[in-house]
């Protein structure tokens, strides 16, 4: 009887707790209003150099009102480029489900957060990223693709080709790569491989391997410039057994 | 007597209500992939049906042309959408097309709740009328209710094998056999998951006690005349039968994997994680209605190693099991969301039921746990109704949760349906869209229907479109980037939102009209 008595009740409580969730979950999402004035205030607020972070990445609905700055949807903060960006606009929706901080992976990698706005149940907070200066976009890709789930800014070169390009050295050089769309996960393909030079000296190379777990795909390769020119020309040589798979680039300097 | 006539009419009547109410509410529902091959698919084998009435010898001589189309599924369904539509729409004009076609499959939404109706009725009347609702009140399983598919059909079937099949065993009878080899053949004939169920059936015979086990054994030679119904009601088979069987095992047994997004990982192959399916039906379903399923399992196990299931309950926990296991293996294809073991909840829904009518014996008792239990269903559907594929439960955190937990947003591209009075509004006479996963079928489907503008011309790519409706999947994300260097711009000029998360994202050229 206690049993019987003790399930009735947990069974009113779950059904009442599952349809107060559901009923409440509208109140904890932006409506057109907090979007447009979040909108808004990037416009009043943007500047060269800034850009908007979506959190979570899926919040895509802000596309259809950010209208003054790029609209970013990585993934993954912690080690996101953000190349170019000097101050970065975290538009996140807080009280959605099983939402993460975005604020401890920027801090982690050297952000300094100012203060944050709220439009309803969008919150919007500025980072100042910190980041080295670019030197040179040697890319200078004007069109994007998705590698790993996010789009990237970058080049597409055919497997077998070079890109090259000149510009300032500054300290570093910063080289990614990887296969756009699904192609990356194609079983059984051999890795594709960037040399790449600078003014005829080798400084290293990247290797692509096949994409086995989503978020490994986008390749990276981060080399000190030894002193030199203050400006070169830079190779990058693409090279694979298989050349069937659509190959994108991006490298900058920084100073 | 009288009761048990009364509880067959109260079972007519659930399932008469579910039928009635899928038709009455197909109206949005957008017509998925697979539905714009059957509708193919029904168009040439109503043909051949008119050529069967007027020139029966060459009919007959002609399957394979008529036939040929979707080899890779028996005909009975197809062959109802046919009838349904040569009889509704091509002869008396009185239903459109996609209607039509839809029609029997709200019969089979109807039989599905008929035999669960049965199932629970055994336990109780409360169990009878709780058992379909479990299973419909949720936005998945009412939204499957409403395709010309085979997948609410072959549950159905499940369910009616084991009817038939209890049926035969209490009665013992010829016709009851002949029944059961009927339901058996009817059941092969719509889907190849039929498959499995002799062995269900023999195991259930040989897990009985020594008396009733002789007699299960006996009805199953019946199942030998199951293949005559499928040979009838497949036509394709009517010539080298041999062979076409062969192409139709062999379409299954090497199917493609599909993409499916998983928390946060792509499943592209074997070996799946063993604990998908249920964790899927956990996460998609109400909350209410998973634990209820639960507690069934369990309820029916527990029994089973106590050894205290009676004839009927062991039979639903197997064909339960038997709906489920094929995806317990980490080899099977498991796209589709939970649509291809929509057995596993169904034939698990009698015991839910009782056990609910159980802890509620007193009528405003189980009113209010009744209410409790189905009203996260019931507003799941309300809220998301037509666009299942995208339906998530509570444990998931809803669609914004499972978003961000990393959970296949949706599936079939029906969902683009929320977008074409839009593309309607304001795409120029003649303007190419790219559609995406919408195949062409299923937009052929849309313009016959009236749904979407006959001008509005299907485009292969976004390069060669001025708008796009991009249905948001992980594995084709790079769409997206791809209409943005299409068209020069990032920001959409409409789209489908559910709770803020992108399900269709519509892009228009600069200067066309609607273009932000």
């Amino acid at each position: 009887m206690a049993v019987r008595r003790a399930a009735l009740i947990a069974l009113i409580a779950l059904g009442a707790g599952s349809l107060a969730f559901d009923l409440s979950l509208g109140a904890r999402l932006p409506s057109d209003q907090d979007w447009a004035e979040a909108a808004g205030a990037l416009r009043g607020a943007g500047r060269a150099g800034d850009a908007v972070q979506i959190w979570p990445p899926w919040a895509e609905r802000a596309r259809l009102f950010v209208d003054a700055m790029p609209v970013l949807a990585e993934e993954r903060l912690d080690d996101a480029d953000f190349m170019g960006v000097q101050r970065l606009w975290m538009l996140s929706l807080p009280r959605t489900p099983f939402f993460r901080d975005p604020g401890a992976a920027l801090r982690a990698r050297g952000a300094v957060p100012a203060e944050g706005r709220r439009f309803g149940a969008l919150l919007l907070q500025g980072w100042d990223l910190r980041l080295p200066e670019v030197a040179a976009d040697l890319t200078r890709a004007s069109e994007e693709h998705e590698v790993d789930y996010v789009a990237r800014r970058c080049v597409r070169v055919a497997v077998g080709g070079r890109f090259v390009a000149r510009g300032s050295a500054g300290a570093a050089l910063h080289v990614r790569a990887g296969v756009i769309g699904e192609r990356a996960y194609d079983a059984g393909r051999p890795e594709i491989v960037v040399l790449v030079s600078a003014d005829g000296l080798g400084l290293g190379s990247l290797r692509v391997p096949r994409t086995e777990r989503d978020g490994t795909g986008w390749r990276r390769l981060d080399v000190a410039l030894p002193a030199g020119a203050s400006e070169r020309e830079f190779q990058f040589s693409v090279s694979s057994p298989d050349a069937g798979r659509p190959f994108c680039l991006q490298a900058w300097t920084t100073r | 007597m009288d009761h048990a006539v009364t509880d067959k009419a109260l079972a007519r009547w659930m399932g008469f209500g579910t039928a009635a109410a899928m038709a009455l509410t197909q109206g949005p529902v957008g017509f998925v992939r697979d539905e714009g091959y059957y509708f193919t698919a029904a168009q040439s084998y109503e043909a051949w049906l008119r050529l069967l009435l007027h020139a029966p010898l060459a009919a007959v001589a002609q399957t394979e042309r008529f036939w040929s189309y979707n080899f890779e599924h028996p005909g009975l369904t197809k062959l109802l959408f046919a009838l349904s539509h040569g009889i509704f729409t091509t002869w008396l004009g009185w239903l459109p097309d996609t209607l039509a076609w839809r029609l029997p499959a709200f019969a089979f939404a109807g039989l599905l709740s008929y035999w669960l109706c049965l199932l629970g009725m055994s336990r109780s009347r409360a169990a009878g009328v709780l058992a379909p609702l479990l299973f419909w009140c949720a936005a998945r399983t009412f939204f499957h209710g409403h395709l010309a598919c085979f997948d609410i059909p072959i549950c159905a079937m499940w369910a009616g094998v084991g009817v038939a099949w209890l049926e035969a065993v209490r009665l013992g009878t010829r016709r009851s056999g002949l029944w059961l080899a009927a339901m058996y053949g009817a059941a092969l004939a719509v889907k190849h998951n039929a498959w499995v169920l002799p062995p269900v059936l023999l195991v259930h015979a040989l897990l009985q006690p020594k008396q009733l086990r002789k007699t299960e054994l006996l009805r199953i030679p019946w199942l030998l005349l199951s293949p005559l119904v499928l040979f009838l009601a497949w036509p394709l088979l009517w010539h080298d039968p041999g062979r076409h069987l062969r192409d139709w095992v062999a379409f299954h047994t090497h199917h493609v994997h599909y993409a499916w997004w998983y928390f946060g990982q792509v499943l592209r192959a074997p070996p799946f994680p063993v604990i998908y399916p249920l964790a899927l039906d956990a996460l998609v379903l109400p909350l209410p209605t998973v634990a209820l399923l639960a507690a069934a399992g369990v309820s029916l196990l527990a029994g089973f190693a106590r050894r205290r299931l009676d004839s009927q309950r062991l039979m639903e926990l197997g064909l339960a099991g038997a709906a489920l296991l094929p995806f317990l293996t980490t080899t099977t294809p498991v796209f589709g969301g939970i649509k291809h073991w929509l057995g596993f909840a169904a034939l698990l829904t009698p015991e839910a039921a009782a056990l609910l009518a159980r802890v509620a014996p007193a009528p405003r008792q189980l009113a209010a746990v009744s209410l409790a239990v189905l009203a996260p269903g019931l507003w799941q559907i309300a809220h998301v109704h037509p666009y299942g594929t995208s339906a998530y439960g509570e444990l998931a955190g809803g669609i914004p949760g499972a978003a961000t937990l990393g959970l296949q947003r949706q599936y079939w591209s029906n969902n683009v349906t929320a977008v074409l009075p839009w593309l309607n509004a304001h795409c120029p006479r003649g303007a190419p869209v790219y559609f995406h996963e919408v195949n062409v079928e299923s937009y052929r489907a849309y313009v016959a229907s009236g749904l979407l503008r006959a001008d509005i011309r299907y485009a292969p790519s976004p390069a060669q479109a001025d708008y796009a409706a991009l249905q948001w999947h992980r594995e084709f994300r790079d769409r997206e980037p791809e209409t943005w260097n299409a068209f020069g711009t990032h920001r959409p000029a409409a789209g489908l939102y559910l709770d803020e998360v992108p399900q269709v994202v519509v892009y228009a050229r600069p200067g066309l009209p609607g273009a932000p």
